[in-house]
């Protein structure tokens, strides 16, 4: 089974402005992280502030595209993993080491489908679509299927672009995990900041902001849904 | 086991429903699933065995049908190309008439319902539901909640375990000392529910009572080395052997003080004190509370308690939770075993705790300490401020009554 676990986070601190000494020291705690459980790893990303990120909103028909940043919430998805793991119990296991799990919570949510990505380059973007929670489509559903199709669709039409992604189980799936004085605590449901949950994500390559911008307006939206575009760090650079 | 009725029929339900889910669960790794196909089964044993007689062994000829039936789905929707439940059909049935449900298949529901991904409530409900057997409407009706909103949790949860891939088995050795916690917990919870209901008229629910301590002893039984699992049991046992009589005939609550010892249960206090003589090596937080509900237990009279065994009960409590009520609690304690001045310098290193501002507990704890070192005057003043905060009706008229009898005194 694939899990999406996103590690949420403040966005005012140093560790989360790539070029910082900080942050360098956090991408070598998780590459400590990788080269103990790298097997299991079958994705991720890390991402700059939201203040770059390009926000595109669906209302009343209309497909909205603005800078971001998007909300006044102090805490922002930062990054993400994909594990393969047997069971929650081993996503957990994982996840638990994670460093985001100590001054913040990371969320385990399992993926319905997942398109695995090569290692992230500089001109990679990450869309992240959001839906109020009350409207997420449980897979298997006519109204899932009318939406996959128009995935579907679009990655049909942006297949040259496209580098990766996946769909996630609904929100009442998720787990919170936090350490909190060495103890594990493991919270039912998504993390609880946000009144918004994933429920798909997407990786493409984009030479520009605004070719980026021209994907992510294309990308499928359910009224009153958002893409929220934000662009990878390259890790290796 | 009397034959033919459904009454009976409710019976063997009660006793057999959540080891058959556990083995049909553990067959097909889908609990839901397999509750539909108990259920069904049941539903067959209401229609034939009353005309056809009964089976020699109703459990097993239940959890034989819902096997049965939960492989026949599973062909059905591999048929439809369901690749998720397939694995399941490599194994073939086993076709013996009469299968005993397996320990292990039970003790692994009850860690599944239990898993810490689920919120507590979910992992009562699910408990009373898929172990205990309890029907939504009966969950419903213990928690004073609506139908729909148990009904929901449930459903939630089972889907929860499905799509997040919560594993359906006994933790490994290295995640079984992390898991025992809440597996008991669960159970505590439903006890104290009923033994001091938070919520409604009525301030004991027996049925949830029994339920916990049922769950207790099959946890003890599934679980005999686990010494925590002994003392939470002992400790159930023991509040619950005073069950009968903390409410007066008119619903009155009765201070331990004043309840008529030789009606507390005595078989209950038996078992409970057998219990806690073979859980002396567990380390959590039961223990040291089943030791002061001993000491209760074991006194011939209020005067002749061991309040030193309390005091130190107490003492060890606070080793694991850091409570300002324990503290409270500690302080009579304390007056009891070493003069009630003593209690009341003990009640002062607590009263300014902020979480306990805007309670009645210190002023009303206060105040009975007052009440008995002969301090009348001061006792009233402490009981009107208690009765200033105080919520609960009952504890209101139980405060108005004390303060009448101090004011008397006074007088």
């Amino acid at each position: 089974m694939h899990y999406l676990v996103t590690l949420v986070g403040r966005e005012d601190t140093p560790a989360a402005q790539p070029g910082t000494p900080e942050f360098d020291a956090e991408v070598t705690r998780y590459a400590e992280f990788e080269e103990k459980e790298g097997a299991a790893v079958a994705g991720g990303a890390a991402l700059f502030p939201s203040a770059e990120a390009i926000q595109v909103r669906r209302a009343g028909g209309q497909t909205l595209v603005t800078d971001g940043p998007f909300t006044e919430q102090a805490e922002v998805v930062g990054g993400f993993y994909v594990f393969e793991a047997a069971d929650l119990d081993e996503a957990i296991r994982l996840a638990r080491q994670l460093p985001a799990v100590d001054s913040d919570g990371v969320e385990v949510r399992p993926l319905v489908e997942w398109m695995p990505h090569d290692t992230p380059r500089a001109d990679w973007w990450m869309a992240l679509l959001w839906e109020s929670s009350a409207a997420v489509v449980e897979p298997g559903t006519p109204e899932w299927d009318t939406m996959a199709a128009e995935h579907a669709r679009f990655g049909e039409k942006y297949a040259d672009a496209l580098r990766g992604g996946g769909a996630l189980r609904p929100p009442s799936t998720a787990t919170t995990v936090r350490v909190r004085d060495g103890q594990l605590l493991l919270t039912d449901g998504p993390y609880p900041e946000f009144a918004e949950v994933i429920d798909r994500l997407y990786l493409f390559a984009a030479e520009g902001r605004d070719r980026a911008a021209e994907i992510a307006a294309a990308i499928p939206l359910g009224d009153g849904g958002r893409a929220e575009v934000r662009q990878i760090v390259d890790l290796d650079a | 086991m009397r034959h033919g009725s459904t009454a009976t029929i409710d019976a063997v339900y009660r006793a057999e429903f959540g080891r058959a889910v556990a083995t049909v669960a553990a067959l097909t790794g889908d609990i839901g699933l397999a509750e539909d196909a108990v259920q069904e089964a049941f539903a067959d044993a209401v229609r034939t065995w009353p005309e056809r007689g009964w089976p020699t062994n109703p459990g097993a000829w239940i959890t034989t049908g819902a096997r049965h039936r939960a492989l026949d789905r599973l062909r059905r929707e591999s048929a439809r190309a369901d690749k998720e439940h397939g694995a399941a059909l490599l194994r073939p049935p086993v076709e013996e008439a009469e299968v005993s449900p397996v320990t292990d298949d039970q003790l692994r529901m009850i860690f599944t319902c239990c898993h810490p991904a689920l919120s507590p409530p979910s992992q009562v409900a699910l408990t009373l539901r898929l172990v205990c057997g309890l029907r939504t409407a009966e969950i419903a009706r213990l928690f004073l909640q609506p139908e729909h909103t148990v009904a929901q949790r449930l459903s939630r949860a089972k889907a929860k375990i499905r799509q997040a891939g919560i594993p359906l088995r006994v933790p490994p050795p290295h995640l079984l000392a992390d898991r025992v916690p809440v597996v008991l917990a669960c159970v505590y919870l439903v006890f104290t529910e009923g033994y001091s209901a938070t919520s409604g008229q009525v301030a004991v629910r027996a049925e949830l009572c029994d339920e916990a301590i049922r769950l207790g002893r099959l946890v003890c039984g599934l679980l005999p080395g686990e010494s925590e699992a002994r003392a939470l049991l002992a400790l159930m046992l023991l509040q619950d052997s005073r069950r009968a009589q903390r409410l007066s005939d008119d619903e009155e609550l009765v201070p331990l003080e004043d309840q008529d010892r030789t009606r507390w249960n005595r078989p209950a206090i038996a078992a409970g004190l057998s219990c806690l003589n073979a859980a002396t090596d567990a380390t959590g937080p039961y223990l040291a509370q089943a030791r002061i509900a001993a000491a209760h237990a074991s006194a011939p009279s209020w005067s002749e308690t061991d309040w030193h065994a309390v005091l130190s009960g107490y003492d060890e409590l606070l080793e694991h939770i850091e409570s300002p009520v324990i503290r409270v609690n500690r302080a009579v304690a304390v007056g009891f075993a070493h003069g009630f001045p003593a209690g009341l310098a003990a009640l002062d290193e607590v009263a300014t705790d902020p979480r306990l501002a805007g309670t009645h507990l210190v002023s009303a704890t206060r105040a009975d300490l007052l009440r008995r070192a002969c301090r009348p005057r001061e006792a009233a003043e402490h009981y009107r401020a208690a009765l200033a905060s105080v919520g609960n009706e009952q504890a209101r008229r139980f405060l108005t009554r004390r303060l009448t009898e101090v004011e008397n005194r006074i007088l």
